[in-house]
């Protein structure tokens, strides 16, 4: 089960930080590195990677249900609910960059099948201004730009201009492909971070809430770093920073006093915003929530792709 | 492997634009070999390493930046978050809080900054970790400041 994947990694994390502490009882402790835990951790990493590549394929829900065949009834029952909204599940790699991985995949599979030229020069537009807000907080655009430029490159692949779009195919491995991936996953990374810092004020409560760390520290040390799991704030921070809808269906084993049983979700609808100037429109009446064309499914700990009955 | 090769290379330029701005950090890329690094950084002022250089050694993975350059001191140094014999430097961003946002020079001035704030908490040098704990300050620089005449300094004469 994914849960006791992710603990493999997550104890190999512990490991880490513990070797800087360095124990008198162990007599071999000086030939034994960090790079050797280095090394056993992305050995570990590759174990991972062969169980489940970073976007798997698409499955029917019935082999989620599969999954919790002699589990938690209360789950069983969810998935039921969920089959009548949600007809397919695109598993992703518990590797901390799951939220990440699901939104570029989520949303460049849209482009590609929406071929929406609209979008693509909106949020186009929205990378713009990440890239100046980033500049304006001090990081030095060489730190930034090869992700920028990969993210780009990507969007202007799956739609269809003099050239023909990358078929459905070449997108599934490409985000399979550490080269191309990971540098998506960064760039969604940087992006995240700039908008948090340049909403600090707004932010800081949340981040109060989860670390009791400063906003700065809270960006150096749990967004920028691969590998480093998201939350709310994350999620709430690209989806404003990008302008893009998302829909998170929780399953967990939550259910109500009378035991019946419902499926949550929540939308993180961005903020209206000018990408020209940094004031966001606060009041800005016209604008209706959009129903969001990414669907998430979370398992505490993890996220997947959720794709909506047509 | 082209990808990191081409941001170190970007590095590299940049270094050369900031040698007026930072006197404190010297870093040299190898003749043959972009991915092999060495820096000599000062020691801190109203530290016991002041007055000293210091080596650092820079060996950089072909998955960089989204992994961390391994680096280590070349030069002997007697601090609580520097392996004693290795040189191995306990710091979080060249391990799991390494983003690609750092680069080699604001690695070197990360260490700069260990150099004068030591955690003594998470040591790879206990003997150097112990003194701090137990307050002995007078003891920890005296020994910090030998190390550093001994092996950080030009030899007199």
């Amino acid at each position: 089960m994914q849960s006791e994947d992710e603990q493999v990694v997550d104890s190999s994390k512990a490991e880490t930080t513990k070797t800087c502490t360095q124990t008198p009882e162990v007599d071999d402790w000086a030939n034994f590195r960090d790079d050797d835990i280095m090394q056993q951790q992305s050995a570990i990493q590759a174990v991972e990677a062969d169980k489940i590549p970073f976007v798997g394929d698409k499955e029917p829900l019935s082999s989620l249900a599969a999954e919790y065949k002699s589990g938690n009834p209360i789950i069983l029952e969810k998935i039921k609910v969920l089959t009548e909204q949600y007809a397919a599940v695109r598993r992703t790699r518990g590797d901390g960059n799951c939220f990440f991985r699901s939104f570029m995949f989520a949303y460049l599979e849209h482009i590609l099948e929406s071929q929406d030229r609209a979008e693509v020069d909106r949020i186009t537009a929205s990378v713009e201004y990440c890239r100046k807000t980033l500049l304006s907080l001090g990081y030095a655009e060489f730190t930034f730009e090869d992700f920028f430029a990969l993210f780009l490159e990507q969007l202007e692949s799956v739609l269809s201009g003099p050239e023909a779009s990358i078929s459905h195919e070449e997108l599934v491995e490409r985000s399979r492909d550490q080269s191309v991936s990971d540098y998506v996953v960064m760039f969604f990374r940087f992006i995240t971070s700039g908008e948090i810092r340049n909403r600090s004020e707004f932010y800081e409560p949340f981040i109060q809430g989860l670390t009791n760390t400063s906003v700065e520290q809270f960006c150096k040390s749990s967004v920028e770093p691969m590998g480093e799991e998201s939350d709310h704030v994350h999620i709430t921070a690209i989806s404003d920073a990008l302008g893009v809808a998302i829909r998170i269906v929780y399953l967990d084993r939550s259910c109500d006093d009378k035991g019946s049983v419902t499926v949550n979700h929540h939308d993180f609808s961005p903020v209206a915003r000018d990408p020209t100037n940094a004031n966001i429109n606060n009041n800005s009446n016209n604008s209706q929530p959009i129903k969001p064309f990414i669907n998430l499914l979370y398992r505490p700990g993890h996220y997947d792709i959720l794709y909506p009955n047509n | 492997m082209q990808a990191s090769r081409a941001r170190l290379f970007k590095e590299f330029k940049e270094v050369q634009r900031e040698k007026v701005a930072d006197p404190d950090i010297q870093l040299v890329c190898d003749d043959s070999n972009i991915f092999k690094w060495t820096a000599l950084i000062k020691g801190p002022s109203e530290t016991p390493f002041d007055g000293g250089i210091f080596q650092l050694a820079f060996s950089v993975p072909e998955q960089y930046p989204l992994q961390p350059p391994q680096v280590r001191f070349l030069t002997k140094i007697f601090h609580p978050n520097v392996h004693f014999k290795t040189g191995e430097i306990c710091l979080d961003i060249l391990k799991n809080a390494w983003s690609p946002a750092w680069t080699l020079q604001s690695v070197c001035r990360a260490i700069i900054a260990l150099m004068a704030h030591p955690e003594p908490d998470s040591p790879l040098n206990c003997d150097s970790g112990n003194l701090l704990r137990a307050g002995d300050i007078r003891g920890y620089q005296s020994m910090a400041r030998m190390y550093t005449r001994l092996a950080a300094m030009p030899k007199k004469g």
